[in-house]
């Protein structure tokens, strides 16, 4: 080596000059060479140095070669933190030229870690350094030449060079792994988070034999244990007694070993010994081999919700007990009711039959009395049998022509029609879903009452259907006394009536009976009137869902 | 038992009733009846087949050409009856009219299953009840041709 290696400063100018332009050197070096005449010692000497020198040049330009190829920015640097030798990587990372590169101190472009590096490690043998560095990337933050930073992994490799060790760093822009990287973590400690910090399930991680591996605040809060308590230890104390013995702790993780999920409610133990209700599910958790790596539990207190659907139950049961003894008690006691009423009836309607004018004529004007106290007994009763009766004959609903319903309605109202002289017309009417004894029963009453209801000129009665979203809309209008806006809802209660027994007869039960079969179908039935000037009776009915 | 009728060829009839009440229209109504009837009355069940049996009291008791017979009634009640007449081959040919304030469809069914012979609601009202006990007197007892009685 012809250099000495004292003169560092020399070396690597002499380094650089014979770098800047290498092939040109060579054959400049080789040309001189040959005219040279090779009679002297001195000049054979020379000759040798330079054929030497030729082959380190030729081989210092095919390391060149290699540097450029390099998919990474290459910095060559000797031993005091020089930039000795760049590619054209490291021109584009960095933002320089080469030949600013060139003779810069490294700390220039990697402020910190690299050069500090060099001096700790003392540029050791290259052996020593290749020990140490074989495959280790460090990451550092590299600078451009605008001043912005930016983060790279730095892999180097020392070169035992003519001129001492140079140390050749392979230098990536590592900015896109480490925003990647940075996603990555923070939705894995978003995720975290959100694990640890949910109260209301317990989420755990088991290990593929049962071990607790992990633990969250809503676990401390559900089964009592703190993590570091229960970490370690094996899942199924959290069970009954019974339920170890039985076995179950091990079959639940095997049902879902072999189906990827098993979920289950029942009886857990908290560490206070005290029992839950829970909904646990387990779910097998796999690498991508498909090998078992643990269980995934999440379990839930259930016991509040369990007891407010056990009150709920009970209170729906009593409930319908009670409506069932109401209906009993509605129907046995007009029933009842009716028997003795039928003996007091039918025999003051024989005193009369037998004795009317043999006593004297109050005798007669109190049977009288009796009498029709009786019958409107009679009927109150059998209304009230009918209104218990009403929706709930249990019939199968089939699909019907509501035309062919008004039509019977108007057979039974054959006599009111003609005595009224009334005008009944009507618009085509849907087919609907109803019992068809009901819904001639609402026509026979909604109708019934255009008529009876009416002013001194002749009644009309029109009947119309229309279809709103999913129900139809019967409308009944006539043109009759009307009714007050203060009595809409008053004359669709039981026996609530608006006339005297005397300008009208009934016992106001009719509506009563419309609606509540109308609502039992889940339809309803409400007056649009104005007083004399007739009324508009409508009802909704749910379209049937077609199959 | 009480007897009602006045002609040396009456028809036998049996009311099984509890009410006093209802027996005392049934007689009411009867009373212009076109033909003679002896109405007698079984207040309960055990007496009704005591009375088709002869048994005890009813020894001399006469063969029904008709039975009225009403549902609800103590000790035995009316389908039990209406059951054990119409198992009976001896009995089975009378004509049993299910007279009873219940108008439910399952004792309508029940009672024609039992084979009874027809089933009349009692009417609420007096007149309804007098033209129904009329129209058994002249259908039953005037129309229809009944049969004498059978040795099986």
């Amino acid at each position: 080596m012809p250099q000495p290696r004292t003169d560092k400063g020399a070396t690597v100018k002499s380094v650089r000059n014979h770098l800047s332009n290498p092939m040109d050197d060579v054959t400049a070096l080789v040309r001189q060479a040959l005219e040279l005449s090779p009679q002297t010692e001195e000049l054979a000497r020379s000759r040798q140095a330079l054929e030497t020198q030729t082959l380190m040049l030729q081989s210092e330009a095919r390391y060149r070669g290699l540097l450029e190829a390099a998919p990474d920015a290459m910095v060559v640097v000797n031993e005091v933190g020089e930039i000795v030798l760049v590619n054209v990587q490291a021109e584009k990372q960095f933002g320089y030229r080469r030949d600013e590169l060139v003779g810069q101190q490294v700390k220039n472009i990697i402020p910190e870690g690299f050069a500090e590096r060099l001096v700790s490690d003392g540029m050791r043998s290259a052996a020593e350094a290749r020990t140490q560095q074989i495959d280790a990337g460090i990451e550092l933050s590299g600078r451009r030449r605008d001043g912005s930073q930016f983060p790279i992994d730095i892999r180097l490799s020392p070169l035992e060079d003519a001129e001492g060790i140079l140390v050749t760093a392979a230098i990536r822009d590592i900015s896109v792994r480490k925003r990647t990287e940075g996603a990555v973590r923070q939705s894995e400690e978003h995720f975290r988070l959100i694990v640890s910090n949910v109260k209301d399930y317990a989420i755990l991680m088991l290990d593929p034999e049962g071990f607790v591996v992990s633990w969250n605040d809503g676990a401390e809060k559900i089964n009592g244990y703190r993590a570091e308590e229960i970490i370690g230890q094996h899942f199924s104390r959290f069970y009954t007694a019974e339920d170890i013995s039985s076995g179950k702790p091990a079959f639940e993780l095997e049902q879902a070993a072999q189906d990827g999920r098993s979920e289950v409610e029942g009886w857990r133990i908290r560490k206070d010994g005290s029992r839950f209700l829970a909904n646990v599910v387990i779910t097998a958790l796999r690498d991508e081999k498909g090998r078992l790596r643990g269980f995934g539990k999440i379990a839930r207190d259930i016991t509040e919700r369990q007891k407010s659907e056990e009150q709920l139950m009970k209170t729906v049961g009593e409930l319908r007990r009670s409506n069932d003894d109401l209906q009993q008690f509605a129907y046995v006691s007009s029933h009842d009711l009716q028997e003795p009423l039928r003996m007091v009836s039918s025999f003051t309607q024989l005193l009369a039959k037998r004795y009317k004018g043999r006593l004297d004529s109050d005798a007669d004007e109190f049977i009288a009395f009796a009498v029709d106290g009786c019958n409107r007994m009679q009927g109150l009763i059998q209304d009230l049998l009918s209104y218990s009766r009403a929706g709930t004959n249990g019939k199968a609903l089939r699909e019907i022509s509501s035309e062919d319903a008004l039509k019977m309605a108007l057979t039974d109202l054959r006599g009111a029609v003609e005595q009224s002289g009334a005008v009944v017309t009507y618009d085509s009417l849907p087919a609907i879903t109803i019992d068809e004894t009901q819904l001639t029963q609402i026509f026979q009453n909604l109708v019934g009452n255009g008529i009876k209801y009416r002013r001194a000129e002749s009644p009309e009665v029109h009947v119309s259907a229309s279809k709103n979203g999913h129900e139809w809309i019967f409308s009944v209008r006539d043109n009759g006394l009307g009714i007050d806006s203060q009595y809409f809802d008053r004359i669709f209660i039981l026996f609530q009536r608006l006339h005297g027994r005397e300008e009208f007869e009934g016992t106001g039960i009719g509506l009563a009976i419309c609606k509540k079969i109308l609502e039992r179908l889940g339809g309803r039935i409400w007056v649009e009137s104005q007083p004399e000037k007739g009324s508009t009776f409508y009802f909704a009915l749910p379209e049937t869902e077609r199959k | 038992m009480e007897l009602i009728g006045m002609d040396a060829a009456p028809i036998e009839v049996l009311l099984v009733e509890d009410s006093p009440g209802d027996v005392r229209l049934t007689q009411e109504a009867f009373k212009d009846a076109k033909v003679h009837i002896n109405l007698h009355v079984a207040s309960d069940g055990a007496k009704a087949m005591a009375f088709l049996k002869h048994e005890g009291e009813y020894a001399n008791a006469p063969r029904p050409d008709l039975i009225l017979l009403d549902l609800n009634l103590p000790k035995k009640d009316g389908r039990e009856v209406l059951a054990e007449i119409k198992d009976d081959p001896k009995l089975r040919s009378i004509p049993v009219v299910v007279l009873t304030t219940s108008s439910s469809e399952a004792d309508i069914l029940r009672s024609y299953m039992l084979h009874a012979n027809s089933y009349i609601t009692k009417p609420v009202d007096l007149e309804g009840f007098l033209t129904v006990v009329k129209s058994i007197d002249s259908f039953w007892l005037s129309v229809v041709k009944l049969p004498r009685e059978v040795s099986a």
